[in-house]
């Protein structure tokens, strides 16, 4: 059974390819439940944006003319815009390219800054890519990197973190949201250790921004990473909260003429500002509603699946999660024949998660870290659910996704040797 | 006559304000071919009392009154201060400082290139300094204005305060003072401005 990657359109790297076949023009478009990997602009967003890329086109760091001076203030009402989502002042926020960029910069910057005197960092394994291919590069500079293992259910383990601060810790770096699995971590708790210690801590909350209410001053947040194409905005933008007080140095890691508080050198891209300004000016107003529809769809869409098909495993805490992530795995499926059956499917779900490491030949390193079997691993499928997914989607979800696990089922033969009671990892295979 | 009086009491009025040590490139007296003292010395300091015209003395008041800020001849042992500047080449510069000095005019007045841009009212970051670890808890903390400014200064380091906000107090004895590479003007060519 071959390690096969199979999100529809997306290439794999194993000798069972699926076939990379672009959408036709009249060919009806397959419903999207990818919510973590990207989403659609919101309108309001084009909307807010669209004047910027043709009529208000100025430098914003232009200080002599008009061009310059409007393009300025629209990008200081965006940075209120997203100060505000955050509990933030405008000055600690700064525009970058993404939430990889912002990633980089915490995590990199801060080390290095203070790297004289402290040399250790200490993170997760179910981070982000761009937060741990960060600290192996820090490891490459001598700096000592602990990457802290987390429980089953996907939580980190507040004692363990507490026993690792050292005295030369400068930065503790824990995502707000997991990408794949959803599961929230428990940052005020963790916002206030790092306090009480005096280690800078960075959560990556690109998933989590707009999706539910955070703040801060109460979490104890030194520096933040938001995503712009994660909440309904531009992609090609993001924002790194810096805390002014008490005061973050960061080395930064693009040099220049000294923009964004000489942390980010380059021109900001007014109309992408705008873009993540306005996703999170909409982000604040629609946030209570999406969160209550999306618990439902999620709930819907957990009730059908784990009701008619027995031997579902949704994959992290139950409770402390965000409901539009669900990955669930279904057992003794295996993906080569998934990913044929996910051509059937008019679904884009990603299966065996993740964007950036669908490239990778292995599984999911996320469902390694809480503790899920390598074959496991293959068989799981995320759903993202969105502000746009309506009912009639995830019905047609479910039904699609059930009717398919029978039948890949029914083809098994491990799944007859699975209802016999048979121990499939006591089986000794032989090659022929 | 009138036009040399009238460019004695501006000088005179110059060297107050700015209590620059007088260097000879700099002074209108010099380029103008007019300086008393011919001996040949391009970039010679001297000191602001001595400088002439033919047939006059341009004296300033500088040595009559000495400045608030502390002169550099301060006689009373207690007040005295050791500083030591590290200037951009790795020179070190050992300096007479006296309480209450602001480390910016203390370079300046012993002729160390500490670019200060904006004159000390905290909106510049040329005058960035690194201060040496053993006296840097010494200081005050920054306040934000500081802060937001030093935030702009290149090469930022831990130690890092604005020269033009530090004033010497007696524990501050023996305090190191580096200066960075660079600063926000930047060139590559090397040209430090002059102080104002």
């Amino acid at each position: 059974f071959y390690d096969v990657l199979c999100d529809v359109g997306v290439c794999v790297s194993s000798p069972e390819q699926i076939q990379k076949q672009e959408l036709g023009k009249d060919e009806l478009r397959p419903l999207y439940l990818d919510f973590q990997a990207t989403t659609p602009m919101d309108p309001r967003v084009l909307d807010a944006m669209l004047p910027y890329q043709v009529n208000f086109y100025g430098n914003p760091h232009s200080r002599t003319h008009a061009y310059g001076w409007e393009s300025e203030s629209a990008m200081e009402r965006a940075r209120k815009q997203v100060a505000d989502l955050i509990g933030a002042d405008p000055r600690e926020i700064i525009f970058t390219s993404g939430a990889t960029e912002s990633n980089n910069m915490a995590v990199k910057g801060v080390a290095r800054f203070y790297g004289l005197k402290k040399r250790h960092v200490i993170t997760t394994q179910t981070e982000h890519k761009c937060v741990l291919d960060s600290c192996r590069v820090l490891e490459s500079e001598g700096f000592s990197v602990t990457y802290l293992p987390v429980q089953t259910n996907g939580l980190v383990d507040m004692e363990l973190l507490e026993k690792s601060i050292r005295p030369d810790t400068s930065l503790v770096s824990i995502m707000t949201i997991n990408n794949e699995i959803g599961v929230k971590q428990p940052i005020g708790d963790i916002g206030r250790l790092c306090r009480s210690r005096g280690v800078f801590f960075h959560t990556d909350a690109a998933q989590a921004v707009g999706k539910i209410p955070l703040s801060v001053t109460e979490l104890n947040i030194d520096l933040m990473s938001v995503s712009g194409h994660k909440i309904y905005g531009p992609k090609g933008v993001g924002a790194l909260f810096v805390r002014r007080r008490p005061r973050v140095r960061l080395e930064p890691l693009q040099s220049g003429g000294g923009q964004e508080r000489g942390l980010r050198s380059g021109t900001v891209p007014t109309p992408l500002a705008v873009g993540l300004g306005a996703a999170c000016a909409v982000a604040q107003t629609e946030m209570e509603y999406d969160h209550r529809k999306i618990s439902a769809l999620a709930q819907r869409l957990i009730q059908k699946i784990t009701s008619e098909i027995p031997d579902v495993i949704l994959n992290g805490d139950a409770e402390k999660r965000y409901p539009g992530t669900n990955t669930t795995t279904t057992t003794t499926t295996t993906t080569t024949m998934r990913s044929r059956a996910n051509t059937f499917f008019s679904l884009m779900v990603n299966d065996v998660v993740n964007a950036c490491t669908s490239a990778s030949l292995e599984p999911s390193y996320v469902l390694r870290a809480i503790g899920a079997d390598e074959d496991l691993a293959h068989s799981s499928i995320r759903f993202g659910i969105g502000r746009f997914t309506t009912e009639e989607e995830v019905d047609y979800t479910a039904q699609k996704c059930i009717h398919h696990v029978h039948r890949l089922r029914e083809m098994s033969p491990l799944w007859e040797m699975v209802q016999e009671g048979i121990d499939i990892k006591s089986i000794k295979w032989t090659q022929h | 006559m009138a036009a040399s009086a009238a460019v004695r009491t501006s000088m005179g009025l110059t060297f107050r304000l700015s209590r620059v040590l007088h260097v000879c490139g700099s002074c209108p007296f010099y380029t103008l071919n007019k300086c008393s003292d011919r001996a040949p010395h391009l970039e010679r300091i001297r000191s602001l009392d001595n400088c002439g015209t033919i047939n006059r003395h341009v004296r300033t008041s500088i040595g009559l009154h000495g400045s608030e800020e502390g002169s550099s001849n301060a006689e009373d042992p207690h007040d005295v201060v050791n500083v030591l500047y590290i200037d951009r080449s790795g020179r070190r510069i050992p300096v007479k400082a006296k309480v209450g000095d602001n480390v910016l005019y203390l370079a300046h007045k012993n002729g160390i290139d500490l670019e200060g841009a904006c004159e000390a009212s905290l909106a510049c970051s040329t005058c960035h300094v690194y201060v040496s670890a053993d006296h840097f808890d010494k200081l005050p903390e920054p306040e934000e204005t500081e802060d937001d400014m030093l935030d702009m200064a290149p090469m930022l380091q831990e130690n890092s305060r604005l020269g033009c906000q530090i004033l010497i107090t007696p524990e501050l004895d023996g305090i190191e003072l580096t200066l960075p590479k660079v600063t926000r003007n930047f060139y590559v060519d090397g040209h430090v401005p002059k102080p104002h």
